[in-house]
């Protein structure tokens, strides 16, 4: 093959090195993960050491005791649960026009998505505070639903726009001819072809409501409504130095996000590295 | 003809939540908070039109200097080390081979872990007495440091915590190595050239615009990004240490309710950001070469 690959001491090498970078991006969630089964209240241990003296499975239902931690999954839940259909809806749709206009027009809708995607989001949060306060949309599921209604993020339009661009024209002309309308295109030919951009843009749009920690901040007041990441800013202000504590919160956290990239992981690289070839392919906050 | 009119007409249709989504979400909020940076309003009575007179009195706040010097500090620390990480890693991680997709999602990792679930962790690696880091050099026997607690280094530590969240740049740069064609490297090794003359004259030219792409993106990124972590981990603090434009524009409007100056800060950073774009931008020369993607 290359030459880089030709002996096998530069293969050594390579594995050596990239298991160090592998360990230090890695390792700080094993001792979350160990931190969060020390026994909570003991003294921290003075010595680095990898494993916890025992095993304090119990800290994961303390919290539930401490905080109406249910009640902020299943918000979290909801809210993710309501992003993710109309996402790809909203964002399927008008990747699948973007794909099917003339050319001037397909041109103009796709910078004006990328200059979108570049405005700095701390840059709205104020007037959208205004105009959900106008709307009386504050304190509600809908203040954290509001982007939805572009897409979530003009990436995911994008996305859709790449894979429809993948469909052959002539399929789409043929179906037409058949009297086909252009939401029965979209719902028979074109969204089965794209599976693979339909579960990415799932599994990030999952991703950006349940980490949303800036939305819920501004824009909820009653506790009930609050979302994980607002609990576990509350656990934080209600006792800092119980450290198991916290970092169970966190593990919960982050948990499911873990669990859906293992499962979707194949089509994920796959379509990220497809996306990202045409120069996007960053997380969003939107 | 007809019914192309009618299939036009539909594909409007399809586009219409998406563009009514960005006017509403998107170009109407951008436009109020430039307008509102003219004005005083409290979100109670009305809006009073003071001029340039909140940006004025911007330029004369120290606490306003403090947030733009610790926000620019910030963004020169993170930036280059971020770019200059990710590209070692892609240039490392980038050939297929084996085990090469379990090491890309270790390196992957940390970007997905949400932002407070990722700043508490932070805050409990960074604790100056029983946090691993310090735990880790007291085995090699260097000094402890008390990172969050002393303003010398609380803004550092916070620099060095965003090091590691860089998964999408990483991704991008991937798959940029991989659009360069074998036969350019082939080409390069009969010319004789070395590993260094290869990465200078074949990889870095080619892979200029991604690298430029998440040089811009990662500026935006970093000037905003710095709100969880501050609010979480430092509170701005100590002594306004990592006091950032964003926590600073928070603390205005929604805790002291003055939206007109908070949305001049705002336009502030928003213009802030521009030009250092546009620099960086002419630094590097545009895109480099024109790529047909």
């Amino acid at each position: 093959m290359t030459r880089f690959e030709r002996s096998v001491w530069r293969r050594a090498w390579f594995h050596l090195a990239a298991l160090c970078v592998a360990f230090v991006f890695a390792a700080p969630a094993f001792w979350v993960i160990m931190a969060s089964l020390r026994p909570p209240g003991a003294p921290p241990s003075s010595a680095f050491d990898w494993l916890p003296e025992s095993f304090e499975w119990s800290n994961y239902l303390r919290l539930f005791d401490l905080l109406p931690l249910e009640r902020y999954l299943l918000n979290s839940m909801i809210v993710a649960a309501l992003a993710v259909p109309l996402t790809v809806i909203v964002a399927s749709w008008a990747g699948f026009a973007i794909a099917q206009l003339p050319e001037g027009m397909r041109n103009a809708l796709i910078v004006c998505a990328i200059i979108v995607r570049m405005t700095p989001i701390t840059a709205l949060w104020l007037p959208r505070f205004l105009v959900l306060n106008e709307l009386r949309l504050i304190d509600t599921y809908a203040a954290l639903l509001t982007p939805v209604w572009m897409g979530s993020s003009p990436l995911f339009v994008l996305i859709f726009y790449w894979s429809f661009r993948r469909v052959p024209t002539e399929v789409i002309e043929s179906a037409r001819l058949d009297g086909l309308g252009a939401l029965s295109v979209w719902s028979r030919i074109a969204m089965p072809l794209a599976r693979p951009a339909t579960g990415a843009v799932s599994v990030l749009t999952f991703v950006q409501y349940w980490s949303d920690f800036i939305n819920p901040l501004l824009y909820l007041k009653s506790e009930s409504r609050y979302t994980l990441p607002v609990g576990l800013r509350i656990l934080q202000q209600m006792d800092i130095t119980n450290w198991s504590l916290l970092m169970a919160g966190a593990t919960i956290m982050t948990a499911p996000i873990i669990v859906l990239f293992i499962v979707a992981q194949r089509a994920f690289w796959a379509e990220e590295q497809g996306w990202s070839a045409r120069r996007l392919g960053m997380k969003d906050e939107r | 003809m007809h019914y192309q009119t009618r299939y036009r007409l539909s594909l409007y249709l399809l586009l219409l939540p998406f563009v009514t989504g960005i006017v509403v979400l998107v170009i109407i909020p951008a436009g109020l908070s430039f307008a509102l940076g003219f004005t005083a309003y409290d979100g109670l009575s009305p809006p009073v039109w003071r001029g340039l007179q909140n940006y004025r009195q911007l330029m004369s706040d120290d606490l306003f200097w403090r947030a733009v010097v610790n926000s620019l500090t910030f963004l020169a620390l993170t930036v280059p080390l971020r770019t200059l990480i990710t590209l070692g890693l892609a240039l490392l991680l980038h050939r297929s081979r084996r085990g090469v997709r379990l090491y890309r999602a270790a390196v992957y990792l940390p970007t997905v872990v949400p932002g407070v679930a990722y700043a508490l962790i932070w805050l409990w690696i960074l604790n100056p007495v029983y946090g691993p880091l310090n735990l880790i050099l007291a085995i090699f026997s260097l000094p402890a440091t008390a990172w969050l607690v002393d303003p010398r280094t609380a803004l550092p530590a916070l620099a060095f915590a965003a090091l590691f969240q860089i998964g999408e740049g990483f991704v991008v740069l991937i798959a940029g190595l991989r659009h360069i064609p074998e036969e350019y490297y082939d080409a390069a090794a009969i010319d004789g050239a070395g590993r260094l003359a290869t990465f200078r004259h074949v990889t870095l030219p080619l892979i200029m615009p991604w690298l430029l792409l998440i040089i811009i993106r990662d500026m935006i990124a970093s000037a905003q990004n710095t709100f969880t972590p501050a609010l979480i981990m430092t509170g701005g603090g100590p002594y306004y240490a990592t006091l950032f434009l964003p926590l600073l524009t928070y603390q205005t409007a929604f805790d002291r309710f003055r939206f007109g100056e908070g949305a001049a800060m705002t336009a502030t950073l928003f213009a802030g950001v521009g030009v250092l774009i546009v620099l960086v931008w002419r630094m590097l020369g545009g895109w480099g070469y024109d790529d047909a993607v």
